[in-house]
């Protein structure tokens, strides 16, 4: 596939859905595409929609009607455990409270989507020592997750995420529960997967210095995606606010 | 990293739940194989202990009314008797508590070894017997229990008659789960003579050894029908029969602990069924994320279930140990005379299997809906939950 071919193609999709009494119109009619290792910020209020959009492309939900296609795939055609399979192997997962299992060392968070393949122990082993070596962890893969920092959690969440070498990355907020230093230092090593594995990230985020390490950033309002012009205004509100966030040291990630 | 790993893991996640859990399901099934030894313990015991040729007569209306002395004489009379023995309860108590530890009677020294030919009593000390009037043949169980040996001289408080004997023991019959003391019925007669004016004159139980399996309906019906209408009429039945009988209240405490083990079984069902779903629900955000991550309902439900049968085997297996210890316990206990038939009881291997499954069938029972419930739920839902 090549860079400028569409990974991700979502084509009228609409979400709607019962909570209690309501019906909820999480997103109306949406088309978008994603380029093929481009790292894109999808970005919004609360309630805008694009958690859903974000579920949609990762194969967690179905749409109620339009297709989601990614890497050539139409997800709608897929079952359940279809879907559990076909994400195992082309989508890696982020979350915001990382949801690392606390009882498993870092090496062992890291392995367990390794569990769903036929890689023999010492492959595992060796692939997950890789993954945390790419997030910088290499020397704390036997430290339980309550033994690591926030920021380290997430490192170890994101090497969990690559450890099968998807096609894709989504990450649902991965700085919403970091400080300002952690937040910049996880977006800093999800740019550095999209420029040195070439892999196609797409992200979720309230956080406006995303906006300086992504290649595109998509805002959402009422579960559509906002035009060209809107998209610049938010994205000018959004810079400013970033002008007003406290000041961040520099880190290496 | 393999599901084995990850199931250990979670179960050492909180170790004291988990210890709880697997200590109720232990004792449930130490509870549930001791149990079940009970009925098939009083089977073997009676397997061992009834010939298929002997008779009990007693008064119809129960073991603690008597019959005239005469009418062993007129049993032993009945076409197809082989020998018969009467006996008299002699409610000895040799401890100073007074309580009757072992049962001991008044028999007829000289048919005694016509009647009981199968017991291994060495025909010496059968002759000692019939030759010393103060001479006593106890079993095993008792000899071991009190430490006696054969030429000690020991004596009984008689809780019934208004004397009291001392014995020189001649014989032993070698049963280690023989309990019985027998001495002279004449020796009790000539006592009871001196003290009250008036001997025995009465028999408790009369013991009779037919010739043939065959012959023993006819000789029940015949001892029954000569004691018709008289003040002592007679009911007999076969030693099987009599022992089932004496034994029949404790069957019915068995069915009635068997009944409430159940209920106890059911309970802990329950508990195990509770903590697998309070374990479920604490973890509802990682079983949510290795759903998202692609772990199949399959693999959750796996791992989940998993958990629950695996402590509960183990748990059962700690159960299955600490059976046989207790029952090894007791069976040593009984053969110094402290339980009596409880010294047949034996954990066989259908107990065992049977415990076993027990424990498989508890985990399995409380791992399964929490796990179904878990294993079913949409992704979506399940992280729409925890986000």
């Amino acid at each position: 596939m090549s860079a400028t071919e569409a990974l991700i193609d979502v084509r009228n999709v609409t979400r709607h859905y019962q909570r209690g009494p309501d019906e909820i119109h999480a997103l109306d009619d949406l088309t978008l595409s994603i380029p093929t290792g481009h790292f894109v910020a999808l970005m919004g209020p609360s309630g805008s929609g694009k958690s859903t959009l974000l579920n949609l492309i990762s194969g967690i939900d179905r749409p109620s009607s339009g297709d989601v296609v990614v890497a050539g795939q139409t997800l709608n055609d897929l079952s359940e455990d279809e879907l559990a399979k076909w994400r195992a192997r082309h989508v890696g997962l982020i979350f915001q409270f990382f949801n690392l299992i606390p009882v498993l060392s870092a090496r062992e968070n890291v392995a367990l989507p390794l569990l769903l393949t036929d890689l023999s122990k010492a492959e595992q082993g060796e692939r997950a020592r890789t993954a945390l070596r790419v997030v910088g962890l290499e020397d704390r893969m036997d430290h339980f997750p309550a033994t690591l920092s926030g920021g380290e959690q997430q490192r170890v969440a994101i090497a969990r995420a690559v450890v099968t070498d998807p096609d894709l990355i989504v990450a649902d907020e991965p700085t919403g529960d970091l400080d300002a230093r952690n937040a910049e230092a996880i977006l800093d090593l999800l740019r550095a997967l999209k420029t040195s594995f070439g892999k196609t990230i797409v992200m979720v985020t309230h956080d406006p210095r995303a906006l300086r390490f992504v290649d595109d950033a998509h805002h959402l309002d009422k579960g559509v995606l906002l035009d060209d012009e809107a998209a610049a205004r938010a994205s000018e509100a959004l810079q400013a606010s970033l002008g007003s966030a406290p000041p961040t040291e520099a880190v290496e990630s | 990293m393999s599901y084995t790993r990850l199931v250990i893991a979670n179960l050492l996640r909180n170790k004291l739940r988990t210890a709880f859990t697997g200590g109720a399901i232990t004792l449930a099934v130490v509870l549930v194989c001791l149990l079940l030894t009970m009925p098939a313990a009083l089977d073997r015991l009676l397997e061992n202990a009834a010939s298929d040729v002997r008779i009990s007569v007693h008064h119809k209306a129960g073991l603690v009314y008597s019959m005239p002395e005469s009418f062993t004489r007129k049993v032993r009379a009945v076409d197809g008797v082989e020998a018969a023995v009467g006996m008299v309860w002699y409610g000895g108590a040799f401890e100073e508590s007074g309580k009757v530890t072992f049962p001991n009677f008044a028999v007829e020294a000289e048919h005694l070894g016509a009647v009981y030919p199968d017991y291994p009593i060495e025909p010496e000390q059968l002759a000692d017997f019939v030759r010393y009037r103060d001479g006593a043949i106890v079993g095993r169980q008792t000899m071991d229990k009190y430490d006696w040996d054969l030429g000690d001289r020991i004596a009984l408080t008689s809780t019934i008659w208004p004397v009291n004997l001392d014995f020189r023991i001649v014989g032993v019959i070698e049963d280690p789960q023989a309990p019985s003391l027998w001495f002279s019925r004449e020796y009790l007669d000539q006592a009871l003579e001196a003290q009250l004016g008036e001997g025995l004159g009465v028999v408790g139980t009369i013991w009779v050894r037919a010739a043939a399996p065959e012959l023993v309906g006819p000789i029940m019906q015949t001892v029954d029908e000569m004691s018709r209408n008289s003040e002592a009429e007679t009911a007999s039945e076969t030693e099987k029969s009599f022992f089932t009988n004496f034994f029949g209240s404790l069957q019915g405490f068995v069915q009635i602990i068997l009944v409430v083990t159940g209920l106890v079984t059911l309970c802990i069902i329950f508990i195990a069924a509770n903590t697998a779903s309070m374990n479920v629900r604490e973890r509802s955000g990682e079983i949510a994320v290795l759903k998202a991550i692609g772990f199949a309902r399959r693999s959750i439900f796996g791992a989940l279930f998993g958990e629950a049968v695996l402590v509960s085997t183990l748990a059962g297996v700690l159960g299955l140990g600490l059976a046989i210890g207790l029952t090894t316990y007791l069976r040593s206990f009984a053969n110094g005379g402290g339980l009596g038939p409880m010294s047949g009881f034996v954990l066989t291997g259908p107990v065992l299997v049977q415990g076993l499954f027990l424990s498989l069938f508890i985990g399995m029972l409380a791992g399964v809906v929490p796990s179904v419930g878990a294993a079913r739920k949409p992704v979506v839902e399940a992280l729409r939950e925890i986000f």
